[in-house]
């Protein structure tokens, strides 16, 4: 069994970075994903320059899966490559893979750990902290988590090689899954009250704007209320129109102000 | 130099939404608040990306789904707000129509990754099925679909601020609406988007008892205030 050399492996993780520069409707991040499997292809295939490029042509067609699990698929497919592995093997492997890194890339990091940080930044915003503070902590937390997502998923896939599969099905993975809805509609819970009641920035040209401490009238705070009631029965759908009723807002601001003057 | 270094900056969100590291920086909250710093007031990015930060929040981007990009319009909206306001002065008419720009510019923005995606399905996936694909080669187009993206975010910034800058200098001293109803109306919007990502955490019904449990919490902290 061939081991990939330490600088190799490093390359194609740094290179995991890049790996949706040239994302496209047709191969998804496929380009990029040989991109950055190019350093083990050139160690795997020292001096041949045919097969370095034959293997990058074999991997360059479609593949999908979320930026930050890719480092698992690559590390797996390094490791395959570097044991002389036959292309149909790789091929029908990263088939059954794309699917599920797919899909628990989206549910863990899209619609969990990033909607998560970034409601805590805004809870630790709406307690008063300066506006740095609430950046950077949005920015640590999220990136801890992403960075670790990436060198572990990395180290799996270099160490699991095919049995990759049942590793990220594992409980624990699924323990986590649960756990982030939960903390997420807790905060998502405490965060109404503040940003309909409270001042969106301390210091902010909107808190002065609504007087001395900040608050709305009543019948604002009844409002968004029912706009929360709404929020909860429709969910992500109610984004257009709310988009579009602040648009026509903006132009009956705009265009009744020019009538008056 | 502001605006060379805010054009720089958009370049940088705009890469990072997808091709380089996605580290988040182009999350409105922060890619508004480092606009606003380089015009030397964050505390007023901070307030434009916190309100499209909530509208962000929301989006998913999925699969081939084709989505608003949020955080260049974000640095554009920043932009317009920050030049268009006295630091200071009560500007909720001037936030509500950086917040509106800056959802409208979210479209605009997107249209143009999707143009950028299908030139790179000409380039790069073009190239590869033409069969004479090298390692040189495919480092060389990848590299350069990064330049590209960063390059069109720039643009977009640029071409950004100037657009929410006129609309802010020119709708700014018209707007006929109060205060306090500007402030209401961003607040409700906030407050039903806030309410929709519940959507996110397996919705109301899943989720209602941790939900509860918030809203408790956030109405005693109101409260103790």
């Amino acid at each position: 069994m061939r081991r990939l050399g330490r600088w190799t492996r490093a390359r194609v993780f740094l290179r995991s970075f890049l790996v949706q520069a040239s994302w496209n409707y047709r191969t998804l991040i496929g380009s990029g994903f040989a991109f950055a499997l190019v350093p083990a292809f050139r160690e795997v295939f020292r001096g041949d320059d045919r097969a370095v490029d034959e293997a990058v042509r074999r991997h360059a067609r479609l593949f999908n899966s979320h930026p930050y699990l890719s480092p698992v698929a690559l590390g797996a497919v390094a490791v395959l490559e570097a044991e002389g592995e036959g292309a149909e093997v790789i091929e029908r492997f990263k088939t059954a893979l794309r699917g599920s890194l797919g899909t628990l890339g989206d549910r863990l990091i899209w619609a969990g750990w990033r909607p998560l940080c970034v409601l805590f930044a805004l809870a630790v915003l709406l307690a008063g902290a300066a506006w740095w503070v609430g950046v950077l902590v949005f920015l640590a937390l999220y990136n801890a988590g992403h960075i670790a997502v990436r060198v572990l998923g990395y180290q799996l896939g270099l160490r699991e090689g095919l049995r990759i599969g049942e590793q990220i099905r594992s409980p624990g993975v699924m323990r986590v899954q649960r756990a982030l809805p939960t903390l997420g509609s807790f905060l998502a819970g405490l965060l109404l009250p503040l940003v309909v009641a409270g001042p969106f920035v301390q210091g902010a040209a909107l808190t002065e704007a609504l007087g001395d401490r900040g608050r709305l009238p009543l019948v604002w705070l009844a409002a968004g209320a029912a706009g929360a009631l709404v929020g909860l029965r429709f969910g992500a759908r109610v984004r257009t129109p709310v988009v579009i009723a602040l648009w026509i807002i903006t132009l009956g601001g705009i265009l009744a102000g020019m009538d008056g003057s | 130099m502001n605006w060379v270094a805010l054009v720089l900056w958009g370049g940088w969100v705009g890469a990072d939404t997808t091709s380089f590291a996605q580290v988040m920086i182009s999350r409105p909250i922060v890619a508004a608040t480092g606009a606003g710093l380089i015009l030397g007031r964050p505390v007023e990015g901070l307030t434009v990306g916190v309100l499209l930060e909530i509208f962000a929040l929301i989006i998913l981007p999925i699969g081939a789904a084709r989505y608003p990009e949020y955080g260049t319009a974000a640095v554009a909206a920043c932009a317009g707000y920050v030049h268009a306001v006295t630091e200071g002065a009560p500007a909720a008419g001037a936030l509500f129509l950086a917040v509106a720009f800056g959802l409208l510019w979210e479209r605009v923005a997107g249209a143009t990754v999707t143009a950028l995606r299908r030139a790179n399905e000409r380039l790069v996936a073009g190239a590869a099925e033409q069969g004479a694909f090298t390692a040189g080669r495919l480092e060389r187009l990848h590299l350069a679909a990064l330049g590209a993206d960063f390059a069109r975010a720039a643009l977009v910034v640029g071409v950004g601020s100037g657009a929410a800058l006129l609309l802010l200098r020119f709708a700014g001293p018209v707007w006929a609406i109060g205060e306090s109803a500007t402030a209401g109306a961003l607040a409700v919007a906030a407050a039903t988007m806030l309410a929709g990502t519940q959507a996110l955490f397996d919705g109301w019904a899943g989720r209602r008892v941790t939900f509860g449990l918030g809203l408790l919490c956030g109405l005693a902290i109101l409260l103790s205030r």
